[in-house]
């Protein structure tokens, strides 16, 4: 027998060990048992019905037809990391704590990501320039209770959860799961995008998404830096910057982009692939990497590059954003290097003006084009136990190209209606060839349920509560001071104020011992919430007489778990049309109650929770008459044969009781 | 049958060989640090290298058992001193017998593991460096069917250069003519997606320079161009979930096979 023969012999002997061990330490077995579940953010169910009647879904309509469609309930309040928190854990935000995008401390008023914290160590030393951590920093993720795969992971269920929202940092698990919404860009933020412009009429600094740096263009050269984290090596934190060069052609729309050893050359209008960039925090010891895309803009007769937000690196990432911890990187060595910050949708460079529709919808385009090719990767490969794929793109343009699609919206333009109308379609399409290759894939011994956390709504008018609540005697200003419009909770007198908003639907009272300078006795509180909440149902839009706010639910009634009281302490939810303004949300006091949204952040689903529920497909016959994103976590459970656990709200939408 | 059954896994191993650089980079590194070990064995006194390394031994030992006695310490500090020099002056000369043939042979080995050839359908860039930044719209390419220009050529005044984002249809090794104040020149672009041999630059004058980064002959002397580029991607090779460049990876293996090599051929270094 030759060596070679010993050696095939040996190989055949010890593939199917090592499959096995391989299979085992990922956590098991399922018995065969398969369940898929695609989730699908901001999927309309009016919508839904809409293209599937005009034949434009015909995937998701053979599911429907075969199987079951219902109507989701979603959260409360409506919003995704709320949501998907429900879905994940089967409670409400009483139970797991996220009631908004934001929250805050009612000691300092500070705002912060809701979903979680990013903090530099506790202790450092300073040496002159230098600050020397003794110490390391940390990632914490703030949602409470157990997620539904940590249960699986215990009772041996192979699993693998693909960007769920509100996983950042992503809980340790045997399976593989990469974060999503609430992973934020190097910077620690939700995506900031920077934009270089040789325009003198452009206002350099911060804008809302991003930030504009002026640049001159001399000898047809652009020099400029990147602007990345802050850097907590250095006193007082200034950001890690690293030079770059872009050299325009003096005639042609074209320019060549140097940049840290590396060459690109883009066309006016044209993006850049994903370019590595490393942020020297410590010369030659201490270094972050990232990835970010370039866009030339314009190239002739004013110079406009924007650079998107930098985001994660996937093969090195600076923060845990996959388990196991590499997963990140060999997904980025399959399928190539991908978004990772959570929201990766540069809606605010839209909003800005930095980026025209064409321009972002070739962004949204290529967020989606990787989400596929990692599904593509991903979903061969699945075999048992359960598989979740979640999609950001119906919701992130739901609320971007709503406006085109609605004559009645105050952004409607019909010459870009013309152009981009259907584009939120054309996503719907999209979502519904992934479902289509799903189908072609199942048997009788797999689940599937399609779902959403919400459903959609026009956004037409802003409603600025804090201005509401200034008006109706509930916040009183300082004496002699005016409302100010922009900053929070400028020259309150927080020793006559009563009630404040903040986050998306949040009203909270001033309470004595827990706000710093509250008023309200604890046992007065919802007593004032149901007298505002009377005040606030009866207001009408003086443009059409439309009722602005249909529902007002107060914590003590919404609520159930540990948490409860630790949030907002009553949940406005608008009408369909209406949301809370841009900047009532963070506390400033515009001058109008009830404003035009001119944004071209257009649809929205952050009002009343029953006016936008999501949608439940399966192949399945669904039971539940009425199912809820609570019902989902002990759903999952079921389908493996386990028993929900006893926070669980919910129930099984296959068997209720 | 034996060896008809063994020729698959042969074949196999062969394709490995060939296409992983890494597996090249260990072969590469565990020969030539056999060859070091050898060369340095033929060309140095090994009697005499001997003798330098079992003094310094004694020395060493001669500071840990006579701490408490300064002026022992002190002579075997200058004896250690001076044994250090002597050793040096005995390794010198083999050394450099060593060094040069291999600092030629891993330049020569850069231009296979150093960089990647262009894959099909990807872009990359030429440029093209003239002496005068008056010639810059004197420059034109003369392109093969296969390789098209993706982009209009951007001129950048200040580094007198003119540079083409171009892609190739197809794999293999073309030749790109540079037309520039009416001289032709050419410049060689690789096209491959497995191990290939490339010259990431083509220079005028820059002797040392063209000894290590480019395997094209000069450009003329009188030439308006200076130098002619392809930005090859630079290849990183993976091993223990790391990306490094392949002379780590070789530095590190060859020292290892050597002082491997060096125990089992009782070589003195």
């Amino acid at each position: 027998m030759g060596w070679g023969r010993v050696c095939t012999l040996l190989l055949c002997a010890l593939m199917p060990a090592l499959f096995l061990s391989c299979e085992r330490a990922r956590g098991g077995s399922a018995g065969g048992k398969r369940l898929i579940i695609l989730g699908i953010d901001g999927m309309d169910p009016d919508l839904l019905t809409k293209f599937m009647a005009e034949g434009k879904m015909p995937n998701f309509a053979r599911l429907a037809q075969q199987g079951s469609f219902r109507r989701l309930t979603t959260s409360i309040p409506p919003q995704s990391p709320v949501a998907w928190s429900n879905l994940i854990t089967g409670m409400n935000a009483g139970g797991h704590g996220i009631f908004d995008f934001i929250h805050r401390d009612p000691k300092t008023f500070q705002l912060y990501f809701s979903t979680s914290r990013v903090e530099g160590p506790k202790h450092s030393l300073h040496l002159g320039n230098w600050v020397i951590p003794l110490g390391s920093g940390s990632a914490e993720q703030l949602r409470h209770g157990k997620a539904f795969w940590e249960i699986l992971d215990e009772q041996g269920i192979p699993n693998s959860v693909y960007r769920i929202p509100a996983n950042f940092p992503p809980i340790s698990a045997k399976g593989r799961t990469l974060s999503g919404m609430g992973t934020p860009d190097l910077r620690g933020t939700y995506g900031t995008f920077t934009f270089y412009t040789d325009d003198a009429t452009a206002v350099a600094g911060a804008v809302e998404g991003g930030e504009v740096v002026q640049v001159e263009v001399q000898n047809s050269r652009v020099t400029s830096h990147l602007i990345g984290p802050e850097n907590t090596f250095r006193k007082n934190s200034p950001p890690a910057t690293e030079p770059f060069t872009v050299d325009v052609d003096p005639l042609e729309p074209v320019a060549r982009v140097s940049f840290q050893n590396q060459q690109f050359v883009l066309k006016e209008g044209e993006w850049s692939g994903w370019v590595p960039v490393e942020f020297q925090l410590v010369p030659f010891i201490g270094n972050v990497k990232g990835i970010c895309r370039f866009f030339l803009k314009q190239a002739h007769p004013r110079f406009q590059l924007y650079v998107s937000p930098i985001n994660i690196d996937p093969e090195n990432p600076a923060l845990p954003i996959s388990t196991p911890s590499g997963y990140s990187r060999d997904l980025a060595k399959e399928i190539g290097e991908y978004h990772t910050q959570g929201i990766a949708e540069d809606t605010k460079a839209l909003s800005d003006g930095v980026l025209d529709d064409k321009e972002y919808l070739e962004q949204a385009r290529t967020v989606l084009a990787e989400h596929r090719r990692a599904f593509d990767a991903e979903f061969p490969k699945f075999r048992q136990g359960l598989f979740f794929f979640y999609f950001s793109s119906l919701d992130l343009n739901g609320h971007m190209m709503w406006r085109l699609t609605d004559p009645r919206h105050p952004a409607y333009d019909p010459t870009l209606a013309a152009q981009y109308g259907n584009a939120l379609e054309e996503f719907y399409q999209q979502i519904d060839q992934v479902l289509g290759e799903v189908l072609r894939k199942i048997d009788a011994d797999t689940t599937l349920l399609v779902l959403s956390d919400h459903g959609f709504a026009p956004y037409r008018r802003s409603f600025n509560l804090n201005t509401w609540l200034l008006n109706n005697g509930y916040i009183t200003l300082e004496a002699g001071s005016t409302p100010d419009a922009n900053q929070p909770f400028a020259e309150v007198d927080w020793s006559r104020t009563r009630a404040y908003a903040l986050g998306l639907n949040g009203l909270y009272v001033s309470q004595r011992g827990r706000e710093r300078e509250g008023i309200v006795e604890p046992g007065q509180a919802d007593a004032l919430l149901r007298e505002i909440r009377q005040k606030l149902l009866e207001i009408r839009d003086p443009k059409d007489n439309s009722q602005v706010i249909t529902r007002v639910d107060l914590a003590s009634e919404a609520y159930q778990g540990p948490y409860a009281r630790t949030g907002p302490d009553a949940l406005v939810g608008y009408n369909r049309g209406y949301r809370a303004g841009w900047r009532t949300i963070l506390g400033a006091f515009p001058p109008d109650v009830l404003e035009d949204n001119t944004n071209a952040w257009s649809g929205d689903h952050c009002m009343d929770y029953t006016k936008v529920p999501g949608v439940l497909l399966s192949n399945r016959k669904i039971d539940a008459q009425n199912p809820a994103l609570t019902d989902i976590a002990p759903t999952i459970l079921a389908e493996f044969g386990i028993a929900k656990t006893k926070d669980m709200m919910g129930q099984s939408v296959f068997h209720p009781r | 049958m034996t060896i008809l059954s063994a020729l698959p896994a042969l074949a196999a191993f062969k394709l490995f060989l060939f296409t992983s650089p890494l597996a090249i980079v260990v072969v590469l590194s565990i020969v030539i640090g056999l060859l070091m070990v050898v060369l340095f064995g033929y060309t140095s006194n090994q009697k005499a290298i001997k003798i330098a390394k079992d003094q310094l031994k004694a020395h060493l030992l001669a500071v840990r058992l006579f701490q408490d006695q300064l002026h022992v310490v002190v002579s075997s500090y200058g004896r250690i001193l001076r044994g250090t020099g002597r050793y040096l002056k005995l390794a010198f000369m083999p050394l450099l017998y060593v060094i040069i043939p291999i600092t030629l042979l891993v330049v020569q080995l850069d231009r296979y593991l150093g960089s990647t050839a262009i894959s099909k359908d990807s872009p990359f860039l030429m440029t093209v460096r003239l002496s005068n930044a008056d010639a810059l719209n004197d420059v034109s390419l003369d392109l093969p069917p296969e390789l098209t220009m993706t982009a209009p050529a951007v001129h950048v005044p200040a580094a007198r250069e003119v540079v083409w984002r171009l892609a190739a249809s197809q794999e293999g090794v073309y030749e790109i003519k540079v037309v520039a104040s009416g001289e032709s020149m050419a410049k060689t672009v690789r096209v491959a997606s497995e191990l290939a041999r490339v010259s990431p630059v083509r220079l005028r004058e820059h002797f040392w320079e063209r000894m290590f980064m480019s395997s094209e002959s000069a450009l003329p002397e009188n030439s308006p161009v200076e130098a002619i580029a392809i930005n090859y991607p630079e290849r990183n090779i993976e091993i223990a979930g790391y990306e490094m460049n392949w002379i780590w990876l070789f530095f590190i293996f060859s020292m290892i096979a050597g002082f491997i090599f060096k125990e089992l051929l009782g070589i003195q270094v």
